[in-house]
Order: structure tokens, then sequence, then C-alpha cells
């Protein structure tokens, strides 16, 4: 299959910071999440893909056509940005229709178009309300509308779902997914591996500028279990506990807290020991007052992929 | 989207924008400060004419040529790319199928319009009321023309320097009141050809002069308000401007296509 969005050896520096690291991609029609951790790049990447940059190193194309003042590559890309910011002094429909005269649309059809966006997001209630009296989600909504309105093959979203309440990222999720099974090119990028997970299983791990993996959701958590996970659990008697998994195979390294009420373990295969340590527990009629995985979140992750 | 169907929707929509911003109702509200003293003047000067209304015209095109059309340029000049990037919507721009030299251009020729249409406002109430008693003397008709578009000439000149500016620089409003109200009031008096190097030495030499009138008893010795020193001739002045706008616009937007824009974290 052709790469919709085409990355080769891609640097960009700011100044001494490097900000996106030789990186090569390809990616393809349906949704592809780009997961990493704040600074690692992602909003780099996607403003090299839409224009707002040009690479110091390496080249970026869109349907094999180059990006970087290239404005006809537009007609087929829609943007959403990562911040929260707009021409406040204006209502949610003139933002819209002003942002749509710039294809060249007839009158009629630019209302059109606006009015179908509007409708898609829910805000066409709301449409004539100033967008500096727009409530968050509200806002995360009119410009995603920005990013659809002229029908674009391709999407790109810089953190959607940033700020949304649960039933506003159910609503986008299902939008995002309807424009995947439309038959397009969705990019979105996040920082929370769930928000990610539930829009797609395709994955590019992005961390400290370079690509760290990518794949389908299955592979990126071989990747993570191959790392062991770090399990804290405090309870009345640590040592007890330790003493009853010193056999335990799933276990690689058992090491004490400062405090002599807790126990650090560390294992590859966080399920099973989970499923060991309630027994245990309860043999042993151990107290436990608290369990906590203190690196199961996506720093960590990346931290373990990169062997710090 | 070619070039000037492109430069003519970013016009509109930005036209639209200026409109609503609070940059325009304070700036608007300024304009309204020399309808107020042509007031107070028309009251002071309660039936007379003649030598006091010049001198009030003069007070007052000096007030719009050497302040009010150098701040209003200086603000929405300098705004045309640097609001974009300091207020991060540059991405609703730039990622749409338009050139980005129409962009300059089209912000550039809505707001200068938004100018034209404030500076022309205030220009026409303030004089008409100094000039009230002399309605009837179809001289003052004309040199308000002149007035109106020597001011045209000024926004275009200024804005089309402070859009310069701003495209290239990121403090762009502090180099253009050095230069708007201190390189501008000082270089116009220098001899030679460096009074050239002024904006504003080519407008005033498209004023209408009336030099002071030696042992007139004052005759209409105001004419230093709007003094030239060697003033150049009308066409050359008008030629000047218009390379200087042509030029700088030219500049505004290479810089624009080649530059990259980051914003401050």
């Amino acid at each position: 299959m052709t790469a919709v969005i085409a990355a080769k050896s891609l640097s960009k520096w700011y100044g001494n910071v490097l900000g996106l690291n030789d990186v090569t991609l390809e990616i393809e029609d349906g949704i592809t999440g780009l997961l990493g951790p704040n600074g690692a790049g992602k909003s780099t990447f996607m403003k090299l893909i839409t224009g707002q940059m040009k690479p110091n190193i390496g080249a970026v194309t869109v349907r094999g056509r180059k990006v970087w003042n290239n404005p006809e590559v537009f007609w087929g890309i829609g943007f959403c940005p990562e911040q929260d910011v707009f021409y406040e002094d204006i209502t949610g429909w003139e933002f819209l229709t002003g942002l749509l005269r710039f294809y060249g649309y007839a009158p009629s059809e630019i209302k059109d178009r606006a009015a179908r966006a509007l409708d898609v997001v829910d805000l066409t209630h709301d449409k004539d309300r100033l967008i500096r009296g727009y409530s968050r989600g509200m806002r995360q909504r009119i410009k995603f509308a920005q990013a659809v309105a002229h029908d674009p093959g391709i999407l790109i979203l810089d953190e959607p779902l940033s700020g949304l309440d649960p039933l506003g990222k159910r609503k986008l999720i299902k939008l995002i997914k309807g424009f995947r099974d439309q038959g397009r090119t969705v990019l979105v990028s996040s920082h929370v591996l769930p928000e990610i997970e539930a829009l797609t299983s395709r994955i590019v791990l992005i961390h400290q500028g370079k690509i760290l993996a990518q794949g389908d959701i299955p592979y990126i958590r071989e990747l993570i279990e191959a790392h062991p996970h770090q399990i804290s659990v405090r309870s009345s008697d640590p040592r007890a506990l330790a003493a009853r998994f010193v056999g335990d195979r799933s276990i690689q390294k058992m090491t004490f807290g400062a405090d002599g009420r807790t126990l650090v373990v560390e294992t590859h295969k966080r399920d099973e020991f989970f499923g060991r340590l309630t027994g245990v527990v309860l043999e042993a009629g151990l107290e436990v007052d608290e369990i906590s995985s203190p690196d199961d979140n996506l720093q960590s992750v990346f931290e373990y992929l990169v062997g710090k | 989207m070619t070039a000037a169907p492109a430069v003519r929707q970013v016009f509109a929509f930005f036209g639209f924008l200026g409109r609503r911003t609070g940059k325009t109702r304070v700036f608007a509200v300024l304009g309204l400060i020399p309808v107020a003293l042509a007031v107070v003047v028309r009251i002071f000067l309660h039936g007379r004419a003649g030598l006091m209304a010049d001198v009030s015209t003069e007070i007052l095109m000096v007030f719009f040529l050497q302040f009010y059309i150098v701040i209003l340029a200086l603000f929405y000049g300098t705004s045309v790319t640097a609001e974009e990037v300091e207020n991060r919507t540059l991405c609703y721009l730039i990622t749409r199928p338009i050139p980005k030299p129409a962009i300059v251009l089209g912000k550039f020729a809505a707001y200068t319009a938004l100018m034209f249409a404030m500076v022309s406002l205030s220009l026409t109430l303030s004089y008409f009321i100094i000039n009230a008693v002399r309605l009837g003397d179809p001289a003052i008709y004309w040199t308000f023309l002149r007035y109106l578009g020597v001011l045209g000439l000024g926004i275009l000149a200024y804005t089309a320097f402070f859009t310069f500016l701003g495209t290239i620089l990121k403090r762009a409003i502090i180099v253009g009141l050095v230069f708007g109200f201190g390189w501008e009031n000082v270089i116009q008096y220098f001899p030679g050809s460096t009074q050239r190097f002024s904006i504003v030495h080519y407008l005033k030499s498209l004023l209408p002069y009336h030099p002071p009138v030696v042992g007139g008893g004052g005759g209409r010795g105001v004419a230093l308000l709007l003094f030239r020193l060697e003033p150049t001739k009308p066409l050359v002045a008008v030629l000047a401007l218009a390379v200087i706008v042509a030029a700088l616009l030219a500049l505004a937007c290479w810089a624009f296509r080649i530059k990259e824009y980051l914003y401050e974290e």
C-alpha cells in the first residue's frame, strides 16, 4: 500500500534543542495513533507534516507531494491544533464560514459546509455565540469542525481529546472512527495510552524526538511486557511476604523500602504476580495497606523502552 | 486558489474580524479627539474664519500626519503577521490552500481600508466643523481632498513599513515606536538628502504649503507646524511613496514565505 504521509530521515532543531531526530515513518489509510509523553516531539512532527515548519534535514510528503510552501496540498488536509486558540471576538459560525472562504467556495456552499460541520460536532444551537463564551469542550469541538468542514481526505489531530469530559471524549472518538470508516486517513496524537487504544490498534511510539516503536497494540504491549514492572506492596510484614515469593520464577528482583513496611517487586508477569499475591496474603494472614505500581504510566514505559 | 482571489478572501475575513476587535474600538475613540477639539475651536472661533481656521486646520493635520496615522499603522501593520504568531492562530491560515503572500497582502489591504475609514471619518468631521463658516468656498474642498489623499498615502506607506517590521522581528512594536516617533520626527529636518530617508518628508511635500509672510503681522506663520525643509516635487514624492509601499510589501511577503514562526512556550 502506498503511504499517504511519508517522512524520510526527518530532523528538526529548535536552536540547540533537538525536536525530532532522524524520523522515518510511513502513515497509511485508517487511524494511526502517535503516542508519546509531553515534549516527545509529537507536535513537532505534526507541524512538519502540515507545513507549519520546515525540516532541517530530511523530507516529508503527503500523497507524494512536498508540504512546505505548497498550499495546494491543503485541499486534502484538515488540521486540528493542540493549542486552545481562536479568533475570540467572532461566533462559531463566523469562524467556520470565515475559514471556509479560503477554499474559494461559493457563498451558498460555504454556508452548507459550515452548517454540516456544526451539525457533526453538535454545535448548531450555539453557532451564534462568541467563541470566547464557549466551554472547553465546545472549543475542542469547533476546532475539530474547522478541520473537517472542507471534507479533507487526511485529518491531522493534535491531542484532540485533551480537556474533554468522558462523554465528550466518547463522542469525538465516535466521530474520528466515522471518518476512518469513510476511508480517510487520520493521524491522532496523545500522551494517554487508553485514549489511543480507544481509537486505533495502530500505534507509533515517539519519545525524545525519536520513533521508539511502531506497530499494532499487541506488538506494543509485547514490547512493554518485555520490560519488568515494579509493584510496591505495603504490608505489616514485608519480609514474610518476600519469603513466600523467593522461589517464584515470575519475580526478577525484590527490595525493601526504607520505611521497613514496603516490599518492591520487579516482575515480567504482572498479572500472574497479582493472581498469586491475593492467595499468599490470605494464606499468611498478612495485612496489606497499599498495593501500587509506581511505574504504571506511559513515561515509565518509555523509560524502559529507551533503556534508562 | 490563485493569489488574487485568495487576497480577496483574506481581505474579506480580516476586514470583518478587524471591525470586531477591541483595538479598533480604542482607535476609533482616539479618532474622536480631533473632532472634540474641532468643536471646542469652533466655539472659540465663533464667527471668525480665515487665519484662525487655517491655524486650527494645520494643527489638525499635525495630529493626523505625525501621530494618528503613525500610531494606527504601527499597531495594525505590525499585527498583520505578529498577532497571528502571538495568538498562535497562524496555523488556521497557513494550513489552507492559499499562498502565504496572499495572507500578508489580504490582511494589509483589510487593515489599511479599516484605518482609512477611521481617519477619513475623523478628518471629515473635524475639518468641516473647523471650516464650517467657509463651506461656500470651493478651495476648502480641494484642500480637504488633498489632505485626505496625503493621509491615505501615509497610511499605506507606514503600514507597509510596519508590516515588514512585524514579519521579520519579534518585538516590532518597540522598533516601530522608535522609527515612527523618533527617526521620522528628527530625520525630516536634516538638510540635504538625509531627509529623504523619512516617509513623512514625502507626505509633507504633497501638502498645500503657505510660507510665512515676512513682516505680514504673522501671516500664515503656522506653516512652521508643517514645515518642509527642501520639499520633493509632488510627482516624485508620490512615486517615491509608491516604490516604498511596493518594495516593503514585497519584502514582507518574501520574509513571510520563507520564515518559520515558532511559538514561545
